[in-house]
């Protein structure tokens, strides 16, 4: 079993159509036992890409994956040490003068437990959070997908991506599963570097755009230090044909072979405006091959 | 004081740097205008504004660091550790993996023999630009930029805006760029602005997105208002945009056509060139605000 996350730094370059489309094409083209896990768990849509309803979810779990300070008013015994320096590099504590005891800013907490060991009233704990709920759908095309969506106000994306992993790799194993494919988050920060660890291949995303060749090459360093085998597909390249020639010598130079180019084609627009899933199922057999092909042929990776 | 603005969306590749940047090259022609990239994770407007970045400080993070002749290798300090960056192994001293260190004090504390100080390790930098062009003296530019493989991004967006408290007096328009998404680095962005921006695209993606960001700004009491971009894109849609606008009390105060021009600009970074009637309906509107 495998596992492959497609990934871009820049938002809105055409991951999650991507990947959708690569899925489509090794399940009902190939045959494939795949599993689906959407690691943007800030935003996620592949649900909506694969246009799932509510009742295609079949499980549905709540993920505690982030912790909090919480007092205990009652065993407070204002000494004042949680706010004192070297205690909570976060700024989330504040003294509270009318009620004397201390007040913690849940948005600035990052749950480290460092007030928790000071109190010597032990009035300070740690409280599991609920910062996600994950979901389990079965699709149309037969593989499942599992999808995460953290709670609003809420933090601690790595971890909860972490869980989604977890997840698809059990429901993997139990499927006999060739694949689980990863819709990744934009960026390169903790949900992008969960997405990322420990998996054997990553697609990197991008447009022909100064900006997006910027965070191209910021999510490439990121990937070569995780040593995870990396290939480029530039969609939308006939936008700026002098950019792509940029983003072509950019991967030659970082040796991350460019896999494919896929040109402004609307239908990707109207797939995804009005939840087309045979135009998607076009879509897919008219690009799909070559990428596969190229990681193949280039990296010597088959799926 | 100046009125600080966000610009963020939830989606990513909505617009949002192209509309915060619109919006203060907009704004720079009467107003003094800082625009401050909070996007660290990967930063952009520095490449749309052609600017040189100047460096104006280096983000630190504490970091532990053991006196391994006072260390009994008791092993308290990986267990209290809950981003394991501290690993043990009986009989042997503690192993510090310092890309999933967060710079808390609970190995610290709770050492026993006192044995761990502290260092600093380089997260981020935060960087000041002019923008060279005549016409855009009005504007400057602050930007983050996390370091590769560091995880915690909202601390460089925390170190970023302490810089913009100190400049903004000088300024009359604050505009934040935030990253996509909804997590701490955007929390971070979004504490403490006057009102926000979001910016969405008439696709079922856009409005489930711009929900979310909308959930978020009303949770975190912030003035939300809705920019929508690429409008023409898919007319139908923009019901469902409208709908969910009112849902959450508010408005689309301004809706910016898919035009070639936009593009074709932002992807030859100049987008001084965007002709101003492509968006000066949302100027009108923010400069009223």
């Amino acid at each position: 079993m495998k596992t492959i996350t497609v990934s871009s730094g820049k938002g809105g370059v055409g991951k999650s159509s991507i990947t959708a489309i690569i899925a489509l094409y090794l399940a009902r083209k190939q045959n494939k036992q795949i599993v689906y896990a959407d690691c943007d768990v800030d935003a996620p849509n592949a649900h909506i890409l694969l246009n799932l309803k509510e009742k295609d979810f079949y499980e549905k779990e709540e993920i505690f994956a982030s912790e909090k300070a919480t007092l205990i008013a009652e065993k407070c015994i204002h000494c004042r040490k949680c706010i004192s320096a070297d205690i909570c590099n976060f700024n989330a504590i504040s003294w509270n003068k009318e009620k004397n005891i201390p007040e913690f800013n849940k948005y600035l907490c990052e749950g480290c437990g460092s007030c928790s060991l000071i109190c010597p009233a032990k009035a300070i704990v740690l409280k599991k959070v609920k910062n996600a709920i994950l979901r389990i759908a079965k699709t149309s095309y037969g593989f499942p997908l599992i999808t995460a969506q953290l709670e609003i106000g809420e933090s601690g994306s790595g971890k909860i991506v972490t869980e989604v992993r977890k997840k698809a790799e059990k429901l993997a194993e139990k499927n006999k599963a060739d694949l689980i494919l990863i819709d990744g988050a934009p960026g390169i920060g903790c949900p992008v570097i969960a997405s990322i660890q420990g998996t054997d291949y990553v697609i990197a995303v991008t447009e022909p755009t100064p900006a997006a060749l910027h965070d191209l090459s910021r999510l490439i360093t990121l990937a070569k230090y995780f040593q995870a085998k990396t290939g480029i597909i530039i969609n939308k390249y006939d936008l700026n044909l002098k950019m792509t020639e940029k983003i072509e010598t950019y991967a030659k130079e970082q040796n991350a072979p460019l896999l494919a180019k896929i040109p402004y084609d609307e239908r990707f627009i109207k797939a995804l405006v009005w939840q087309d899933e045979i135009l998607l199922q076009t879509l897919s057999e008219t690009y799909v091959p070559d990428i596969l092909k190229a990681i193949k042929s280039i990296q010597s990776f088959s799926i | 004081m100046p009125k600080t603005i966000a610009v963020t969306g939830g989606k990513g590749g909505t617009g949002k740097s192209t509309i915060s940047t619109l919006l203060a090259i907009g704004l720079s022609k009467e107003y003094r205008v800082l625009l401050v990239d909070a996007d660290a994770d990967c930063p952009n407007l520095h490449i749309i504004l052609k600017a040189k970045r100047k460096l104006l400080s280096e983000v630190k993070q504490t970091i532990p660091k053991w006196d391994f002749s006072k260390c009994i290798k008791c092993g308290k300090c990986s267990q209290v550790c809950k981003e394991n960056a501290i690993v043990f192994v009986k009989g042997k001293y503690p192993i510090f993996v310092k890309e999933q260190c967060i710079g808390c004090n609970a190995c610290r504390i709770v050492c026993p023999t006192k044995a761990i100080g502290k260092a600093e390790q380089k997260i981020g930098s935060i960087y000041f630009s002019e923008i060279n062009s005549s016409n855009l003296s009005n504007l400057h530019l602050i930007s983050s930029e996390m370091l590769i493989t560091y995880e915690e991004t909202s601390p460089i967006v925390n170190a970023l805006k302490k810089e913009v408290s100190k400049l903004e007096d000088k300024y009359d328009f604050v505009i934040i760029d935030t990253a996509a998404g909804t997590h701490c680095n955007v929390i971070s962005a979004l504490l403490g602005v006057d009102f926000a921006l979001a910016v969405t695209e008439p696709t079922p993606l856009g409005a489930h997105d711009l929900s979310l960001i909308l959930s978020l700004t009303k949770k975190l009491n912030i003035p939300a208002f809705v920019l929508l971009n690429k409008a023409n894109m898919a007319k139908s849609k923009a019901e469902e945009i409208k709908s969910i606008a009112t849902q959450f009390n508010t408005e689309i105060v301004s809706e910016i056509p898919y035009d070639k021009k936009i593009f074709e600009a932002y992807s030859s970074a100049n987008l001084e060139k965007i002709p101003e009637s492509l968006y000066k309906p949302l100027i009108d509107f923010i400069k009223k605000k």
